[in-house]
């Protein structure tokens, strides 16, 4: 391997919080927030918690550059994570650099999609990663600073520059943060990465590039046919990525919801293929440009319908939040996929 | 102060970079390389003819990969690498 002209340590006047922040943002470091400092002493208490992970890390798009476990505990210190948080991220990082994931593309692209990652397991409860009321939103450490970390480190070591590499045209909140965990103490059904193969004691980051929730508002439904009729309205978007009937997307049910659904029979593959067939978009819903684009690329709709799932399997259910009415759905970048990796923790 | 480098990374084994002579804009076959997405192929268009006026254009070539969001296959690049002095993208609507 050839050095990238780069020092793993630098060496910098000593500088209070204040002016290191400044310099850190001068660096092009920061996501705009202000940063923590990456003392080599800190890094190292990052580092040893995940002393023995000894699997090396593929090339990071765009830059394309193999990442040290000291670069990404850096990423991890500015962010403001604990060291016991850095097992999860470096699960998130494997997620997004599995070839299927197509990190380079969604880096790349003007699409504002952001690396959703989804926390199940023990590691939930240990690390306080909020999987309850305001899931998705402000207030957790762990749900902010993890999210962050990664979104640092596909900056930094990756390269996404946005601008340059991050061609988004309008970006989105997600690409601050966005990482919760599935309410499976409130789900009526097995917890999502058990159904993907998992043990239920294992702790497992499942990552998708999506955008950030779609609220599904439905208050008034006291039947889970009721509910579906909604859901599967809110997911029928022409302006989505998902139009193009070739991606996954992840329908976050709230508990309350969820409870309705199981209590009229609704399974989770029942579920699927509901929503498989009722999410679609009318043609007439979809401009004449539009209808020849999707033609020439062989993507035709199905009685006067466009599908917006390739498969009921792509439509990833789990529950998340906490009181209300509300569920939500998370449309991916379409040219993507759901990866889920197993937490490494230390023996 | 002696801190973490967090861009710090290596390149991978193999990334060598190969520096190739200056492309004659003129004479060389050059290819137009559309990423997919719409109307990537009327911008090509667009760039082919005005390349009509100052150079022949029976070695410019149209090609694009199969999905706007995934990236080229390997085989497909190495075969443009091959046969092409230079290429141009359409890398936008």
């Amino acid at each position: 391997m050839t050095d990238q002209s780069e020092a793993e340590v630098i060496e910098i006047s000593e500088l209070g919080p204040e002016d290191w922040t400044e310099y850190a943002i001068e660096q092009g470091w920061s996501d705009g927030f202000p940063l923590v400092a990456p003392t080599e002493a800190a890094v190292e208490r990052f580092v040893s918690v995940c002393r023995g992970d000894n699997e090396p890390f593929p090339p990071i798009s765009p830059r394309q550059v193999v990442p040290t476990l000291h670069s990404l505990a850096a990423n991890a210190v500015m962010a403001g994570c604990r060291p016991e948080y850095f097992p999860v991220l470096l699960a998130a990082l494997r997620g997004v650099l599995t070839p299927d994931y197509n990190l380079h593309g969604t880096l790349a692209t003007t699409h504002p999609c952001a690396p959703m990652i989804l926390v199940n397991g023990p590691l939930r409860d240990r690390l306080g990663i909020n999987y309850g009321g305001n899931c998705f939103g402000q207030g957790w450490r762990a749900n902010a600073t993890i999210g962050r970390a990664l979104g640092l480190i596909l900056l930094n070591v990756g390269g996404a520059k946005p601008g340059v590499m991050d061609r988004s045209t309008q970006g989105s909140p997600a690409k601050f943060a966005f990482c919760f965990g599935e309410n499976e103490e409130a789900s009526p059904w097995p917890p999502y990465h058990v159904r993907r193969g998992f043990d239920t004691a294992d702790s497992v980051v499942t990552v998708m590039s999506g955008e950030g929730p779609h609220n599904i508002n439905d208050h008034a439904s006291t039947t889970g046919e009721g509910l579906l009729t909604t859901m599967a309205a809110s997911i029928a978007q022409p302006g989505a990525n998902t139009i193009y009937g070739k991606g996954p997307h992840v329908v976050a049910i709230g508990p309350e919801h969820a409870a309705t659904l199981h209590r009229d029979g609704w399974t989770i593959p029942a579920l699927q293929q509901a929503l498989f067939e009722r999410a679609r978009v009318r043609v007439s819903d979809v401009s004449p440009e539009n209808q020849v684009q999707y033609e020439e690329s062989g993507h035709h709709p199905v009685d006067g319908r466009y599908p917006v799932s390739p498969t009921p399997e792509d439509i990833h259910i789990l529950v998340a939040g906490g009181p209300g009415k509300h569920s939500a759905w998370i449309p991916s970048f379409g040219g993507t996929a759901v990866c889920s990796v197993r937490v490494r923790l230390p023996d | 102060m002696r801190i973490v480098n967090p861009s710090f990374g290596v390149a991978p084994a193999g990334a060598e970079q190969t520096i190739i002579g200056k492309v004659n804009w003129n004479e060389d076959p050059i290819v137009l390389f559309a990423n997919n997405k719409p109307n990537a192929r009327e911008l090509l268009e667009g760039v082919r003819a005005k390349l009509g006026a100052m150079r022949r254009i029976d070695n410019v070539d149209y090609i694009h990969k199969n999905s706007a969001s995934q990236p080229a296959p390997g085989a497909m690049i190495e075969a443009v690498a091959q046969k092409y002095r230079a290429a141009l993208l359409a890398l936008g609507d």
